[in-house]
């Protein structure tokens, strides 16, 4: 977690916030094609792209069946049915052990495609060559229960994996792993700056920093050659259990992963034309160690878990440096501007994070039952040294006839007073934040009819960092410098440090602590009142405490109510409906008085009176009032004892309190699954998905250039009605897929397809001219349009035989083919020029692609 | 898909259609046919059945099994299992051979229609007993036993007649001793590897012990027969 950034404050300016917005629900329509590089759940499984199943594709399903006591497979509590089991292994006796496994290697052959396309490359790296699929050998010892494992499997030197495993049943448990899993977050970048990858970016001969003409940079844009950026993790983990004696348990685990690479990042230098915005190169050099152990113990009444967790986070980088190419020119007639160039980033910080936790279960044998007490206290905790607000040397700001620094230039300012940690209130972070938990539980069957269910749990995050102030004791000046100086060295006085006796009100000067206490109750009963029917209902409450926040009280109230249905023998039906609403104390529009500079002891209002930040009609959608209303349909049907249809429909409807932000956010889906497994060694499945989302959201102008307006109410002079827009965010995904496995003698084959299509809009209106980035384009009136649909395409087939050649060995022989069709307005042009309407790009976009692997693997069982 | 590619997969799809399929090699009981039969055809078949299994199947000599009152499907099961010769060597591989399968059906329903006599042997002592039925009502979970009667019934006469799958399961229930020990130990020793339900039983023997077998054995033939 980054706590610096967690006390940040989200301000557009109103004039962009159109546009900012648009592009930003823009952005998450096409979520799914964001640089994500989360790497969610890799701990839990070690596989890759060309086995997700770590091995079990490999494996032979036994057309014994499931058990030797009935007959075909056995179905889950909701009526599904499990896969059937694999054919056990012919293991081989070595003395007191037995060994089995599989070995499995190959070629990959890619004779046509796109192999360098980001979306085809992600969290994979598929290359023309030799490849281990997979070794998996395993050894047992009957006689105390000894064993050992391990599985690897090798596609390039950043796409593999190896997992060693021993222990004895009943006793200990030790496991080791490293992994290595790629990611290309751009096949087509075009960066302009030497040392990409480094944290120093410098333009090349033919650029001049801060000086650079239009011509110029397109030029050097046009020649740098397009190249990948990407990501590798490489991770390694050790853990280890042991039993103490038959109750207790102890365990510990380890891990330590590695980010390397770079990727596309921001990079502003104020508005293009003025001075220019450019996507700079960031570059990943990271680890995250994790650690975690305890005890355990279960036992007949009691359970009990006392653990800690811990994390820590190190970035080998404080920061990374670029150069702009950009000119600046201020548009205020007079002003000159000072010529700024050099950028910084900071990268996340590093962090420590504990986390002690103790569980206690007592089971209630008169009840049928039982009760669970956990609490838990952690600490996340940030000390970086801090880098100085601003890495220029001269002067910025704006000079009045020269640039020389004196009391005839106020709004220039001196790079040495600012470019170094001593322009700073203090040189670290001393960042902390405390964590406390409590949560107990109940779950109780006093009779075979009745389930009596509750909880009441109480959070706490509290902010022990105390002020930090953004003062700079060298000048005695407050606030920030903003966008590396690029603002105010254009426009007079914008993002300009303020003194103490100033007129300027809304200056951010200090650190918001986000502290939060929260409350979380729910109380519910089923009734099982007879053997086709299950009635449930549940009461919740959550009570949000936040501080420094627009409320300081935000209530939940919800009704939960549940039927499960099973009068047909074949059929499960459940059915859910959950109503629930957010209100909450006064709303106050503007809770950051005391961390802007309105708050400094001189401050003196100007003569209109302090300037607003936004309309008293804005509503945060976390802290709005809202109903939601939700149902969940689901059914699952057993059409005969191999075949199962299951169907679900879902509908999310949220209805905001809110004249200003978010109104209305709608979500619903729709499933159809059908599969059939007619004998052990044949399976059939298809499925139909469909989801969708409609968020309604709107927002007002100020309609004062200055931004000087002192009135907060909707309609007023500061936020009149004609500058009111509105914004339809539509999204609609369409699934479909079809799975074939099936045993013709001992010849195996398997098949599939995958469908994904994505579909965003979005379309807006407007009360006038005034509610636009850009007044003067449009005639006066109110208006609409809509942008071009944002599409994401992917098909993707598969088609594998494997062929027995001897006992043991087998050949199989498979066809991967995956296309990808993406139409994304935000890199129209793209292809032509990367330097549009003075903002320079490095990543070209996600591209369409299609991409045919064929590859031919021998798997011998060991 | 390229054209070489598609020929390649065509031509290993063909191979494995051309593929001879794999005969099972047991005989699978979870799918079990009610056995229909002629019991006056049977009654003519079993005069030869009586010189071990007594008359009208209740076998008066120990190691030999009482057939009186078994459910014809698990009766034809055995007969086949003897006429596949893959049961231990026997006199009744030899008898059941010549065996047709409509002699088979005949059989078993002419056994499963007689009555099943108290046996004539004395009762082991109660210590015994009480282990026996111990091991047949709580099974022996420290040895990984499971209890008897979840297969064979809570009287040991089989199972609730209905699914298919229990059909083939036996009724236990006054059967001799000597011939249940032997079967145990077959079991066991894995002598009786040709069906679904000695695969079960394979696993089932292997957490008895001589004297748990025995008890188990001697609880069983104790039981009177069921009331019908």
């Amino acid at each position: 977690m980054n706590l610096l950034s967690a006390s940040s404050r989200s301000s557009f300016p109103p004039r962009r916030a159109l546009a900012a917005a648009c592009a930003g629900v823009a952005a998450m329509a096409c979520s799914s094609l964001a640089f994500a590089d989360s790497g969610i759940g890799v701990d839990l499984w070690r596989g890759n792209k060309l086995d997700p199943t770590a091995g079990t594709r490999s494996e032979t399903p036994d057309e014994n069946g499931t058990t030797w006591l009935k007959p075909g497979q056995n179905r889950s509590p909701t009526g599904n049915l499990y896969l059937g089991p694999f054919t056990p292994p012919q293991p081989e006796q070595y003395g007191d052990w037995r060994g089995y496994g599989t070995l499995e290697v190959g070629v990959l052959m890619v004779p046509t495609g796109d192999q360098r396309n980001a979306l085809w490359n992600r969290y994979a790296d598929w290359k023309e060559g030799p490849i281990l699929g997979l070794l998996d050998y395993t050894l047992e010892r009957a006689s105390d229960g000894t064993y050992a494992n391990f599985r690897g499997s090798r596609i390039s030197d950043d796409d593999e994996y190896y997992q060693a495993t021993f222990g004895r049943a009943g006793a200990f448990k030790v496991q080791a792993f490293v992994r290595d899993m790629p990611n290309i977050v751009s096949g087509n970048a075009k960066p302009v700056w030497n040392g990409v990858g480094s944290n120093r970016l410098t333009l090349p001969s033919g650029l001049t920093p801060g000086g650079s003409t239009p011509a110029q940079i397109a030029a050097a844009s046009a020649a740098a050659p397009e190249r990948t950026l990407s990501v590798t993790r490489e991770k390694q983990g050790l853990s280890y259990s042991m039993f103490l004696t038959p109750e207790w348990t102890a365990y510990a685990n380890v891990t330590d992963e590695q980010r390397r690479g770079a990727r596309p990042y921001g990079g502003s230098f104020f508005f293009p034309g003025l001075g220019g915005s450019m996507e700079t190169v960031k570059p990943i050099d990271d680890s995250t160690i994790n650690v975690n152990g305890g005890f355990r113990y279960a036992g007949a009444a009691w359970r009990m878990d006392f653990s800690y967790s811990g994390s820590f986070y190190r970035d080998a980088n404080t920061r990374y440096t670029f150069e702009s190419p950009f000119v600046m020119a201020s548009p205020v007639p007079g002003a000159l501007s000072a010529p700024v160039y050099q950028g910084q980033m900071s990268t996340e910080p590093d962090n420590d994070y504990h986390n002690l936790q103790a569980t206690l279960t007592r089971k209630l044998p008169s009840l049928n039952g039982e009760v669970s007490l956990s609490a838990a206290a952690g600490r996340m905790q940030q000390d970086d040294t801090l880098i100085a607000p601003i890495d220029c040397r001269g002067v910025f700001g704006v000079g009045f006839g020269d640039l020389q620094l004196g009391p005839q230039n106020p709004l220039l300012g001196d790079c040495s007073q600012w470019n170094t940690p001593a322009a700073l209130s203090r040189r670290s972070a001393k960042m902390r934040i405390d964590t406390s938990m409590v949560d107990a539980r109940m779950v109780l069957n006093p009779t075979s009819q009745w389930t009596l269910r509750g909880n009441v749990k109480y959070d706490r995050q509290d902010y022990r960092t105390g002020d930090y102030l953004l003062y700079n004791p060298l000048t005695g000046q407050y606030g920030y410098i903003a966008e590396n100086g690029s603002q105010p060295s254009i426009i007079p006085g914008e993002g300009f440090p303020v003194g103490r006796f100033t007129e300027v009100g809304n200056m951010r000067i200090r650190n918001i602590p986000l502290d939060i206490q929260t409350v979380d109750a729910n109380l519910g009963a089923d009734w099982k009142f007879d053997d086709k029917n299950t009635l449930g209902v549940t009461f919740g409450y959550n009570r949000y405490e936040p501080t420094h926040r627009e409320r300081s009280e935000i209530n939940d109230s919800s009704v939960k109510l549940t039927w499960i249905n099973r009068s047909l023998d074949a059929l499960t039906l459940r059915v859910n409906y959950t109503y629930l609403k957010q209100s909450g104390d006064r709303y106050d529009y503007d809770p950051y008085e005391e961390f802007v500079s309105a708050s400094l002891p001189g401050y003196t209002p100007p003569a209109g009176g302090t300037p607003v930040i936004t309309t008293s009609a804005m509503r945060k959608y976390d802290m709005s009032s809202f109903d939601q209303n939700k149902l969940d349909v689901m059914a699952t049907l057993a059409l005969r004892d191999d075949m199962t249809v299951s169907a679900s429909a879902r509908l999310d409807r949220k209805s905001y309190d809110a004249r200003i932000g978010r109104q209305d956010y709608d979500t619903g889906s729709a499933t159809l699954q059908w599969e059939w497994q007619p004998a052990a060694t044949t399976n059939l499945s298809a499925f139909l998905g469909y989801d969708r989302s409609r968020l309604k959201m709107s927002n007002v102008n100020d309609a004062l250039e200055n931004g000087a307006g002192t009135d907060p109410s909707l309609g007023g002079p500061t936020y009149p009605y004609d500058a009111q827009w509105w914004l339809r965010d539509k999204q609609r995904n369409y699934y479909a897929g079809a799975l074939f496995d099936h045993r013709i003698g001992r010849v195996r084959v398997d098949a599939g397809w995958n469908y994904t299509y994505s579909r965003g809009t979005d379309s807006y209106r407007y009360a006038g001219p005034d509610a636009l980035a850009y007044p003067t384009t449009v005639p006066p009136g109110p208006g609409s349009g809509a942008f071009s649909p944002m599409v994401y395409r992917v098909n993707s087939f598969n088609l594998g035989v494997t062929i027995p050649i001897v006992e043991r060995v087998s050949l199989r022989v498979f066809d991967y083919y995956e296309r990808g069709r993406v139409d994304d307005w935000h890199y129209l042009g793209f292809d032509q020029s990367r330097y549009i309407g003075g903002m320079l790009y490095t990543d070209g976009g996600p591209q369409s692609y299609s991409n045919n692997v064929v590859g031919m693997l021998v798997n011998v069982k060991l | 898909m390229n054209r070489p590619t598609s020929l390649l997969l065509g031509a290993l799809l063909l191979a494995g259609g051309c593929a001879s399929a794999h005969a099972a090699s047991y005989i699978d009981q979870r799918r079990v046919d009610a056995v229909q039969g002629d019991v006056a055809a049977g009654a003519a078949k079993a005069t030869v059945c009586v010189a071990c299994h007594g008359p009208n199947g209740n076998a008066i000599v120990p190691a030999f099994p009482r057939l009186a009152g078994q459910r014809a499907e698990y009766l034809a099961g055995e007969l086949h299992k003897f006429k596949r010769g893959t049961r231990p060597e026997s006199p009744m591989t030899a008898l059941a051979m010549p065996l047709t399968d409509e002699d088979i059906r005949n059989l078993a329903v002419y056994f499963a229609a007689q009555t099943h006599t108290p046996s004539t042997l004395p009762p082991p002592d109660s210590q015994t007993l009480a282990r026996g039925e111990a091991l047949y009502r709580q099974g022996d979970p420290a040895r990984g036993a499971p209890p008897c009667q979840g297969c064979h019934g809570a009287d040991a006469t089989g199972p609730e007649a209905g699914a298919e799958h229990y059909r083939a399961w036996p009724s236990l229930r006054g059967q001799n001793g000597d011939y249940l020990v032997q079967r145990l130990q077959n079991y066991r020793d894995g002598k009786l590897k040709d069906s679904s339900n000695d695969f079960v039983m394979h696993g089932v023997a292997q957490t008895l012990d001589e004297p748990s077998m025995r008890a188990l054995a001697s609880y069983l033939s104790s039981l009177p027969p069921a009331s019908r």
